[in-house]
């Protein structure tokens, strides 16, 4: 086993060690946060929040994963040239809105819970699939599509054998990106009523509770950089 | 083996390629010589359907290629491009199965096929089937590219400047590769070069394109001796056109019938008068020693009976 991988599995253990200490550390709790009365969270485990979590940020990120690539494709096909702009435009747009936003009109209509905010992740997170997408198909070099052409293979043979498997690398990095960001937003989606990691973090604003916040707050920001971390380990093994 | 009927192709108001009948006969190699812009690259392309003519057509093996489906076509017609093009994600054996793997091949038939072509370009199959592209040199690379080209063993080459990017004395050892290979296999290439030497190494039949239109063309030598064709004249340039017209002249018939002296130096006699004045000029010889062989009793070449011929 490699080095970095062992280091990673080593902060994997560490995060959850954390997770599991969190409840039963009141001492740690109380010496931190004096002027609090109960700054220990106990409303919901933290292994389900983190559960609830990874369901919402990586079930948003496929479905982003999904929309991006198809734009990506779509883009740049020699048909799809001129709708470039449009998409391109549409999809910034999309990232341009801020989550909470999002939630705060999707609310009317989708209701409270997950789905106004795995509708807000999905905005948040195409734009930098679909831009990896577009970039990595574009650098594939011309001469290799005319050769590939000129040997005779289809449309949908040239995509699936020569063009996506060259431009995987770049994909590769739009997809973590986005699955970094979905992470780290999700929190957001504890306005609208989703069990998450920002649960913790709405709550204790709400009711002027430090210590929850900075708990929900810092398992977030622990949780995204360790996904950030494992997946750049994975796709840098995958690709070299 | 390819008939251009009138072909033309248009962009907008602009012709790149005006109206071009050409015949290129079956088992030779065809020169299209041009500058960049001049329609050449364009019109081999349409042979492929790589590009569709706005007017006329192009005939292949009396067909009209309109009539076939673009990728069955481009299966059965070699392409071998400047930029080689070989996919860098596959090895070496995989790309020059390309083909073959599209047209549903056995594995083992594959496999079999790609050393044996490994072995015709001058690759060792042991050494290169496993590489990458990205561990082969320029030269190496085009050999592979045009191991894939003559994959599924077809009866037609397009190359299109395919030696333009390499070093040149790697560009002349792929000229010799494939004049080797075109006489072993018989195949029908059409060859796209900017490049007036290699057009004369290469061609059997020479078209010159100027503008979209052919300028002249039919064997190198009736090319450059009908030389009166302005384009003609620019592009193999004025004061070298002579010396560029020995090149497409055979030594062994300028030679007379006498014994030759000994410490002549000696020309091979498959060789050209360009040959024959280079090497007079390195030796400072104004007599040259042909040797007999088949077809060609022996003889001696004289400075004035070449500086006649040119």
């Amino acid at each position: 086993m490699s080095r970095p991988l062992l280091w990673l599995l080593a902060q994997a253990a560490a995060f959850l060690l954390a997770l599991w200490a969190a409840p039963r550390a009141e001492g740690l709790w109380r010496w931190l946060f004096p002027g609090i009365a109960r700054p220990v969270w106990e409303s919901q485990g933290w292994f389900t929040l983190l559960g609830e979590h990874l369901m919402l940020s990586l079930g948003a990120a496929a479905i982003a994963g999904a929309i991006g690539l198809g734009a990506g494709i779509l883009a740049t096909r020699p048909g799809g040239q001129r709708l470039r702009p449009l998409l391109d435009a549409v999809f910034s747009l999309a990232q341009a809105i801020p989550p909470v936003a999002v939630i705060a009109l999707a609310l009317p209509l989708l209701g409270f819970g997950a789905a106004p905010t795995l509708l807000a992740l999905v905005l948040y997170a195409s734009l930098p699939v679909m831009r990896g997408a577009v970039a990595g198909l574009d650098a594939v070099p011309p001469g290799v599509l005319d050769a590939a052409r000129g040997t005779g293979m289809g449309r949908a043979g040239i995509l699936a054998r020569v063009e996506l498997p060259l431009a995987l690398p770049v994909i590769q990095a739009g997809l973590r990106v986005a699955v970094v960001l979905s992470i780290a937003t999700t929190a957001v989606g504890a306005v609208a009523g989703a069990q998450c990691l920002g649960t913790p973090i709405v709550t204790g604003l709400a009711n002027g509770n430090m210590a929850w916040v900075a708990q929900g707050a810092v398992f977030t920001a622990w949780l995204a950089l360790l996904a950030d971390r494992a997946l750049r380990l994975v796709l840098a093994r995958s690709t070299g | 083996m390819i008939r251009f009927e009138g072909v033309s192709r248009r962009y907008g108001d602009r012709a790149v390629v005006d109206r071009v009948t050409l015949e290129v006969p079956t088992g030779s190699i065809c020169v299209l010589l041009g500058e960049s812009g001049s329609g050449k690259s364009t019109l081999m392309r349409m042979v492929n359907r790589l590009v569709e003519p706005s007017a006329g057509r192009v005939l292949v093996s009396g067909r009209d290629v309109a009539q076939a489906e673009p990728e069955a076509l481009r299966r059965g017609i070699g392409y071998v491009i400047q930029s080689v093009g070989l996919f860098p994600h596959w090895r070496v054996a995989e790309n020059i199965a390309t083909v073959p793997r599209l047209l549903g091949w056995a594995p083992e038939r594959a496999a079999a096929r790609v050393d044996e072509l490994l072995a015709l370009v001058g690759l060792e199959p042991e050494r290169f089937r496993a590489r990458f592209p990205h561990e082969l040199s320029g030269g190496q690379a085009q050999r592979v590219g045009l191991a894939r080209a003559l994959a599924a063993d077809p009866p037609l080459l397009l190359m299109d400047e395919p030696f333009s990017a390499l070093d040149p004395g790697t560009r002349r050892d792929l000229q010799a590769e494939l004049r080797r290979i075109h006489a072993s296999t018989g195949k029908t290439i059409l060859f796209v070069t900017h490049d007036v030497e290699e057009a004369l190494a290469l061609a059997d039949h020479l078209a010159v394109l100027e503008e979209g239109r052919l300028a002249a063309h039919g064997r190198p030598a009736r090319v450059l001796e009908d030389g009166s064709d302005r384009s003609v004249r620019r592009l193999f340039g004025e004061e070298s056109l002579a010396f560029h017209r020995l090149g497409t002249l055979p030594a062994a018939r300028l030679a007379r019938d006498e014994d030759a002296e000994d410490g002549l130096p000696v020309l091979p006699a498959a060789a050209s008068l360009k040959q024959a004045l280079m090497l007079m000029l390195e030796q400072g010889a104004d007599r040259l020693a042909v040797p007999a062989e088949a077809g060609f009793p022996g003889g001696t070449l004289h400075w004035a009976d070449l500086v006649r011929a040119a």
